[in-house]
């Protein structure tokens, strides 16, 4: 697996500010996320985790500060840079998206589902666009689930389907907002086992997750969110010495 | 007061072969009827997404000017509604129009803001995530509604839009104020000529009772055909359904048989 720091730069947020109404959930984020580094965020509930990833991709538009990705400067940016500017849709096109809900959709097959993105996107015929889905469903071990519906699916099914929707897309960067925690415990290791070999493949990955043996194996970059604010940040080394007292804390609570 | 003439026609021997006999009359108001009902409907469901995709919108002058809309049109009673655009605004402004273009007029109004708050209903009944699953792989604004929630809304809407629809069948019986010559019109002049009242409103309302029981089973048909079901797994009857699965089957054996020849392929390289 790749190292932290070196790495070419891939996505870069800086001096992320966002609000709902009075409540200030990102109060001045900065992350680097270099080529092939798997970033894992933590942190308790209301502290801006899930914000963080949807700003990355910009489905929630930052108040201020700047998302940049491949050469492209997205969000309100930051003044006096000039730096060229992207459409936030075609940025989602190369940032694959994984909910704690799945959100597949419901009215469609699992194959449509996958195939839905190609096809009006990507402008891909029918039939490529249906046999490209067919192999990356076999890839998450779906192959038999091809004409099933959402709800005809486990839990687990169902998230492994919607990895392989934004996989399709052949993205550079995945993120993953809890992807488990909406799933039963047997059901978990299913999904893990798709991202440890996602990991493996070299894929770029931004994950929140509590699930800390996932990331102690691949977080290159861990980070510790409280309170909109990057608290502490580290390699593997920030599980067993964390500095600040509320990582410390944090992780004392959920081991 | 007792009128005697009305007592003897009373007492007269009960024809239903009345009903029969005079069934190209019936017919003829069936007709209009369902044209009525099916144009109307037609016009106020596609008046009535408009509607409510409007009173959706953060538009701060559309959205309350629809809402007025809705309300204002749902509100008049749909007798008074007819009578007063075609007696009143029609002659008082001189407005050419012809009754039974008053008749899908009205109808359409009112029922374009019972369907409009339905649709709003459906629409917003989708989940958010669902938006925003389908803006993360890339798709445009308009690709996601089209594509994502309008279908899943419309599954949700098809029962109660059934209902309108039968509504609709009902209460197109109300433009017979006018003069249009619908089911419910033709059946009272010809009451009124024959006096055989009791065979007449019979038959009206075996007609209508033929018509509403169609739609219910029209929409039931839709509920089914709307229905998610398993093409490789569950035994399918439709030819549609049918193709599909060989289809999906195709895909399938040649995935695996893909997946087979590159395993292979690098136990022969090792």
């Amino acid at each position: 697996m790749s190292q932290t720091g070196d790495a070419q730069p891939v996505v870069r947020l800086r001096n992320i500010h966002k609000s709902f109404d009075s409540n200030h959930v990102l109060r001045g984020i900065d992350l680097t996320v270099g080529q092939g580094q798997h970033v894992v965020v933590f942190g308790p509930s209301g502290s801006g985790k899930s914000t963080l990833l949807r700003t990355t991709n910009l489905l929630e538009t930052p108040d201020s500060g700047s998302v940049w990705f491949d050469g492209k400067e997205y969000g309100p940016g930051i003044e006096g840079e000039g730096l060229p500017r992207g459409k936030a849709r075609l940025l989602r096109q190369e940032i694959g998206m994984v909910f704690q809900q799945f959100n597949l959709f419901p009215h469609i097959t699992a194959l449509d589902n996958v195939a839905l993105a190609l096809r009006r996107v990507r402008g891909m015929k029918r039939d490529k666009a249906e046999h490209k889905a067919a192999t990356y469903l076999d890839r998450v071990g779906l192959l038999d689930k091809l004409g099933a519906f959402p709800s005809q699916l486990s839990g687990g099914q169902q998230q492994r389907v919607a990895i392989a929707r934004s996989l399709v897309m052949e993205p550079k960067v995945m993120l993953f907002d809890e992807p488990t925690s909406a799933l039963d415990p047997e059901l978990v290791g299913e999904v893990l086992a798709v991202m440890r070999d996602l990991a493996e493949s070299g894929m770029t990955m931004v994950v929140v997750t509590h699930e800390m043996g996932f990331a102690r194996e691949a977080g290159d970059l861990n980070i510790f969110m409280d309170d909109g604010l990057v608290v502490e940040s580290g390699g593997k080394e920030l599980y067993s010495d964390a500095r600040e007292p509320r990582t410390r804390a944090f992780f004392e609570a959920i081991l | 007061m007792f009128d005697f003439g009305v007592w003897i026609l009373a007492q007269a021997r009960f024809r239903p072969e009345f009903i029969w006999d005079n069934r190209d009359a019936f017919l003829g108001g069936v007709r209009l009827t369902v044209f009525i009902a099916i144009v109307a409907f037609a016009l106020a469901t596609v008046l009535g997404l408009g509607v409510a995709l409007l009173r959706m919108s953060k538009n701060r002058l559309l959205a309350p000017i629809v809402a007025a809309y809705i309300n204002i049109f749902r509100a008049i009673p749909l007798l008074v509604f007819v009578v007063f655009v075609y007696y009143g605004i029609a002659i008082q402004f001189d407005v050419k129009i012809s009754a039974i273009q008053a008749g899908i007029l009205v109808l359409t109004l009112q029922y374009s803001a019972w369907l409009g708050e339905i649709f709003r209903g459906g629409i917003q009944a989708v989940s958010d995530g669902q938006t925003q699953a389908a803006l993360s792989v890339g798709m445009s604004r308009p690709q996601t509604f089209f594509r994502v929630v309008l279908p899943q809304a419309i599954r949700i809407v098809i029962p109660p839009t059934g209902n309108m629809f039968i509504g609709m069948i009902k209460d197109s019986s109300l433009v017979f104020i006018i003069g249009v010559p619908e089911l419910f019109r033709v059946s009272s002049v010809m009451a009124n000529r024959t006096f055989r009242y009791f065979e007449v409103y019979l038959g009206a309302v075996i007609f209508y009772l033929i018509l509403t029981t169609a739609a219910y089973f029209g929409v039931k048909y839709l509920e089914k055909r709307f229905a998610l079901v398993d093409v490789l797994t569950t035994r399918v009857r439709s030819p549609f359904a049918r193709r599909r699965g060989v289809r999906l089957r195709m895909i399938q054996d040649a995935v695996a048989s893909e997946r087979e020849s590159k395993s292979s392929g690098t136990a022969t390289a090792m």
